[in-house]
């Protein structure tokens, strides 16, 4: 990073709230809302369940009982089996810090209206959303991938492996590009993460760290 | 969990069993908000940095804000700046305590009928000052502000101006006036030349604090390590002249004590000599002052200054034998007869030809500009007297720091109107009608000017955390109010356009403003180095004064009230981090006290701890006893900054306000006289310390060592070794064994897969004694970066502090013996083979291959067997939970936790905590290089410690590089130890003894 900025920050309010900055030491906590696999871009190639060329003809299902979906209800019903799943969109264009960012944070209002002051007119949640913009308020999503404040993911290093590793933004998320509405796919837990770094060091024959240090400080 | 919890947790889990039980996202429903519009400059989870200028103090330091999410989290010197280059004290550490303290205005208020403070919109604050405003005439209308060199000095004066009032009186409680007065007299300008500690070989400091809170002390210390710090065989000498030995005396290779406020005379003794002897080449205009020195020959200087006329000749010797500089105005000259002193070193400084070379005028120090306690004891006479209508304060807070007997307080309730800008509700404030809240520094536009030709600019790192708002835009405000010529006189819409108009006029080359503006925002400001200006000796010179402070008679002890390390002149006494500081001198936390020589306590029969009424000729205040040392017999000193009436919840009625006792008429120059006469009477109370520290003596332990440079030099002579029976060498048989089971636990962990060794560095650490001077920045940068509670008085007096870092202070000699002291920072020594590793019985504690000693909070049940185990005693237990606000010892009242570093886990009750060697730094470092696929180079890793530390004594690094500085530092075989290495703990920190130049 530049040692200064040019400009002081133009006025914004923090990403957390004061609550949870409290709860989870500020940022300690590595949280993702949802992470879509980059199927036009043919990251997921030779994952079983990924998305070919084929598959570029699905079309999201009408969804008529949304109690019956898994994962929490969130404040708009946002669909990434559409936009991931039916329209393609690359995960990383909302998703935009995940490579570069410990924190992979969550898109915008501002980017969500790129495509929605003028797509999806007449849809209920797009008028919910641009009642959002329109009334500048922020959209209260319901974290669903919490990890413990004693945890330390660098979300931009596993993001970074995937060559290295061939580690996919399924591996941890899941079919995200069929989830009408997200849910936790991986554990979470320690033994979980470390299934996976033991599994690459044999795979590659390297040394994925277990040290306890590299997580938790 | 009852049914209605139940189902809310279930309604926003959605319902699956297997999610609402699984990981670690169950019952917490924790929010993500996003922004409406991606802020530039930002990226959630990473660090922004920006420029901007610490107003700490008026030495005008230049910072790094590190910003997250928005939000200031840290402050580390800004390495572009010329002052402090990159380095901070531990009040400049702890400015964003200052922005996030709970006990900041956070609106207008204005006093109601009742007499409290009501809210009160900022419209209608604005339409009272200005319906005020056009009922009176300018002339009662009176303005005191702090030190502000720069755009808003200006713009007050303008505004005074433009409003025909008088002239704003700047009060800062060390405005210098001493040097400046005596400046004048001696060499005709009386300005504050710069002061080159790192070229002076031989450093005479004649009272001066100059590493404590003198002029500029990041920068001072940075230059005295440089030119005093042991190197292959060389080290500068330094000899302080007081009656009290200051933090700064401590690193000092000799002090002299002598009678109190006779500095000026032992100068002049000195001067005498070496004009005497030509022992320099004295300038011919020395003749003018030939009587002067005459009068002032060793023996009669001794006799009042109770020095030795050997020694006031051995002085004199070693004064002109090497590059030198004598130094005075510290505290240790602020009584009446201070510009005596400052004159007669002057007068040192020129005799031996120092002023032009180590002395230099042209690049003018401008701490506390024209600030005079003069004026501000003449506006109190004009309040009282019913001569002001209306009076502004901004930036001062003279109700508490001038002597009580001054009556500001009282006075000001003559005042018909008094308009505070105060961020807090501070003794000043709360005499005032109005409080209009100023924005923290770093939540404004601003400039500064700490010497003539540096400009340092601040600006914004963040959105006000409060409704407040900045005073030059309320003055711009008002001024468009008045309406007519005030309003005419300025065309800036904004503060910000006013200080963007001056440096328009500040800028020197041809490039478009807004290239320059932004390339001077990223830098901190704009450095130019202005001509060196010669000065001879003033006409007047010979008429100097002589005079000495007049010796307490009978049962009498001089008293002297010096600026705090910490809380400097009382500003800092809110930050809980500089109150839980130990006192660098005394280890004393969160109170006041005496110092008094522990003779003289036995002549009166006080015991440490008791509490003793000191009364002046002005008033009386009672505070516990600390037998020290390192004070003359005839003298006792009580530390300023604590003793606020109000303040906030960490400084209101704390202590005492040692100014109560002082006289309130002002000096011969102008200033405030900081001696006075007291006496001593016991009151046979008792108050337990609140300090981390245990004894104050070795006991042979070999912890601080030490050495001389003529041992050094010499190393084939048998030098008495202090601690040779302690320090006994590991047996050879023993470390062969200890290597053998280091080297299978590194094949261990490679066998399990785990790592690869070789490939991964060996963190280690080397803390060079010879140049640490006990500060304690690095201690409170600790407590910044990794989000270590205060626990208070109470706890601490307990011995529940928790700093993970903390400098050891012991004392060697004394009586008879010339008293030295020894510091030494200690932290996890993160030892090889850690006594504290195998008796965890949850491997909480256990050591990374990278050298690291590590506590996996999540892992750690809470037994304290790695602390008991542990014979450094640097591990620190949660005994509450100072991050829950239902918590007794809750230590982050809202918005205090703003300040948590999001790298770093806040602990919780129950769990072992300690120094990390800042394994977040490390990681953050490796995951970074990571991406960007480059290896580490030397100094990539820099811990808060290593990083804040003003004389550059500490040093991070691999020691598994052959090149980096940690290795060849942890190899010398001169200097280097390990504390307590006879335990076979193999400290993977090597601290270097330290080493005096004790005379020839």
């Amino acid at each position: 990073m530049d040692p200064a900025g040019p400009e002081p920050p133009v006025a914004h309010k923090g990403i957390m709230t004061r609550h949870a900055i409290l709860l989870a030491g500020s940022l300690a906590t590595v949280s993702v809302l949802a992470f879509v696999i980059a199927t036009a871009s043919g990251k997921a190639q030779g994952t079983p369940q990924a998305t070919t060329a084929a598959d570029t003809a699905f079309e999201a299902p009408e969804i008529t009982d949304t109690a019956s979906l898994e994962g929490p209800r969130q404040p708009i019903f946002f669909r990434h089996d559409v936009h991931a799943g039916q329209y393609l969109i690359d995960c990383q264009y909302c998703h935009v810090n995940t490579e570069v960012s410990p924190k992979p944070g969550i898109p915008t209002v501002s980017s969500c209206m790129n495509c929605h002051l003028v797509a999806g007119t007449g849809i209920a949640e797009v008028d919910s959303l641009r009642a959002y913009d329109r009334d500048g308020r922020e959209i209260e999503w319901v974290e669903v991938h919490d990890l413990a404040q004693f945890v330390h993911f660098p979300h931009e290093v596993h993001v970074n492996a995937e060559e290295e590793f061939e580690l996919v933004c399924e591996d941890c998320h899941g079919q995200v590009d069929r989830m009408a509405q997200i849910y936790q796919f991986g554990a979470l837990k320690m033994g979980w993460c470390l299934d996976c770094h033991k599994e690459k060091s044999e795979q590659f024959d390297t040394v994925v760290s277990t040290d306890c240090s590299v997580c938790h400080y | 969990m009852n049914r209605r919890r139940f189902l809310k947790v279930l309604g926003v889990t959605g319902g699956g069993g297997a999610t609402a039980l699984s990981g670690c996202s169950t019952d917490n429903v924790e929010k993500l908000i996003p922004y409406l519009v991606p802020p530039e400059n930002e990226i959630p989870g990473l660090a922004t940095w920006y420029a901007s200028t610490c107003r700490e103090c008026p030495a005008g330091c230049g910072f790094h804000v590190r910003v997250r999410e928005g939000r200031a989290v840290k402050v580390e010197g800004n390495p572009n700046s010329p002052i402090n280059q990159g380095k901070l004290c531990s009040r400049g550490q702890a400015a964003t305590q200052g922005l996030y303290n709970p006990d900041r205005v956070r609106a207008p208020l204005s006093r109601g009928d009742n007499g409290f403070f009501e809210p009160i919109t900022w419209d209608a604050a604005l339409a009272r000052i200005t319906e005020r405003l056009n009922a009176v005439s300018g002339d009662r209308v009176w303005f005191v502000t702090g030190n502000e060199a720069g755009a808003f000095d200006s713009l007050v004066s303008e505004w005074l101006a433009a409003l025909g009032a008088n002239p704003s009186i700047v009060y800062e409680p060390f405005g210098y006036e001493a040097m400046r007065h005596a400046n004048r007299v001696v060499f005709g300008s009386d300005s504050i030349p710069a002061y080159d500690f790192a070229a002076a070989q031989y450093v005479l400091s004649f009272g001066a604090d100059f590493m404590d809170t003198w002029l500029s002390p990041v920068e001072q210390t940075r230059q005295f390590s440089e030119g005093h710090s042991y190197d292959s065989g060389r080290m500068g000498r330094y000899v302080h002249v007081e009656p009290r030995m200051s933090m700064t005396a401590m690193s000092a290779d000799e002090w002299i004590a002598p009678n109190p406020g006779t500095e000026g005379a032992l100068a002049l003794g000195v001067a005498h000599v070496i004009v005497r002897d030509r022992l320099a080449s004295v300038p011919s205009d020395v003749s003018r002052i030939q009587t002067l020195l005459d009068r002032n020959d060793p023996a009669s200087v001794s006799g009042v200054t109770g020095v030795s006329v050997a020694t006031i000749e051995r002085l004199a010797h070693e004064f002109t034998a090497h590059s030198s500089l004598a130094v005075a105005g510290g505290v240790g000259a602020q009584h009446d007869q201070a510009h005596a002193s400052v004159a007669a070193a002057n007068i040192l400084n020129y005799v031996a030809g120092n002023v032009g070379n180590t002395v230099t005028f042209g690049a003018d120090i401008n701490p506390s500009g024209e600030s005079s306690y003069a004026s501000v004891a003449s506006l109190v006479d004009d309040m009282a007297a019913g001569r002001v209508a209306v009076l502004f304060v901004h930036g001062a807070d003279p109700a508490y720091a001038t002597p009580a007997n001054l009556g500001f307080a009282a006075a000001m309730r003559a005042v018909e109107f008094k308009v505070s800008f105060s961020r807090f509700l501070d003794d000043t404030a709360m005499e005032a009608d109005l409080v209009l809240p100023d924005h923290d520094p770093l939540e404004q536009w601003n400039d500064f000017e700490p010497r003539a030709g540096v400009y340092t600019l601040q600006q914004p790192v963040m959105q006000p955390v409060f409704d407040t708002r900045q005073t030059g835009d309320v003055l711009l405000a008002l001024a468009a109010q008045l309406g007519g010529s005030v309003a005419a006189t300025f065309t800036a819409a904004s503060y910000k356009d006013y200080l963007q108009a001056r440096w328009q006029r500040l800028q020197r080359d041809r490039r478009p403003f807004d290239v320059f503006w932004t390339e001077a925002l990223q830098r901190g400001g704009m450095w130019t180095e202005p001509g060196e200006r010669a000065v001879r000796l003033a006409a007047g010179a010979a008429t100097v004064a002589e005079g000495t402070w007049p010796q307490p008679s009978g049962e009498q002890l001089t008293l002297i009230a010096y600026p705090s390390p910490a809380l400097y002149d009382g500003r800092g006494a809110n930050r809980p981090w500089l109150q839980e500081l130990p006192d660098p001198v005394t280890k004393l936390t969160w109170n006041s006290w005496l110092e008094i020589n522990p003779v003289t306590a036995e002549r009166l029969g006080i015991a440490d701890g008791e509490m003793i009424e000191v009364s002046s000729a002005h008033r009386t205040v009672t505070v516990s006893a600390h037998l020290y040392p390192g004070i003359k017999e005839d003298v006792v000193a009580i530390p300023m900054g604590q003793g606020h009436r109000w303040f906030g919840r960490y400084a209101g009625a704390r202590g005492v306000n040692v100014l109560d006792l002082l006289a309130a008429e002002p000096t011969e120059f102008g200033g405030m006289g900081h001696f006075t006469a007291v006496t001593l009477r016991n009151t046979k109370d008792y108050e337990p310390a609140a300090t981390p520290a245990g004894r104050s003596r070795q006991m042979g332990r070999g912890i601080a060592q030490a050495t001389t440079l003529a041992a050094l030099a010499h190393p084939e002579e048998q030098h008495e070794e202090e601690h040779s029976e302690h320090a006994a060498p590991v047996p050879e048989h023993i470390e062969e064994v200890l290597d053998e089971w280091q080297e299978a636990q590194y094949r261990e962990w490679k066998q399990r897969g785990n790592y690869a060794a070789e490939d991964l560095p060996r963190w280690a650490m080397a803390i060079d004694l010879s140049k640490c001077t006990g500060c304690s920045a690095c201690v409170t940068a600790c407590y910044a970066e990794n989000n270590i509670p205060t626990v208070g008085e109470k706890l601490m007096r307990r011995e529940r502090g928790m700093a993970w870092l903390r400098i050891e202070r012991y004392f060697e000699g004394g009586g008879d013996e010339p008293l030295e002291v020894r510091v030494l920072p200690m932290m996890c020594q993160h030892c090889g083979n850690a006594p504290c590793e195998p008796v965890c019985p949850v491997f909480a504690a256990y050591h990374t291959p990278d050298g690291l000693n590590a506590q996996v909070y999540n892992r750690c049940v809470g037994t304290r067997y790695c602390s008991n185990n542990c014979p450094y005693k640097v591990r620190y237990f949660n005994w509450w939970d100072h991050s829950n606000e239902n918590d007794a010892a809750f230590s982050f009242p809202d918005p205090l936790h703003w300040l948590l570093n999001p790298d770093v886990t806040v602990r919780s009750k129950g769990v072992m905590e300690k120094c990390t060697f800042c394994v977040q730094r490390i990681r953050g470092k490796q995951n970074e290089l990571k991406l960007s696929g480059e290896s580490l180079q030397d100094g990539d890793v820099v811990p808060a410690c290593q990083q804040t530390c003003p004389a550059n004594a500490i040093v991070f690094g691999d020691l598994n590089d052959p090149d980096s500085r940690v290795r060849a530092m942890a190899t010398d075989s001169e200097r280097g130890y390990h504390v307590l290495g006879s335990l076979n703990t193999r400290p993977a920190v090597t601290y270097l003894k330290k080493v005096t130049n004790s005379a020839d």
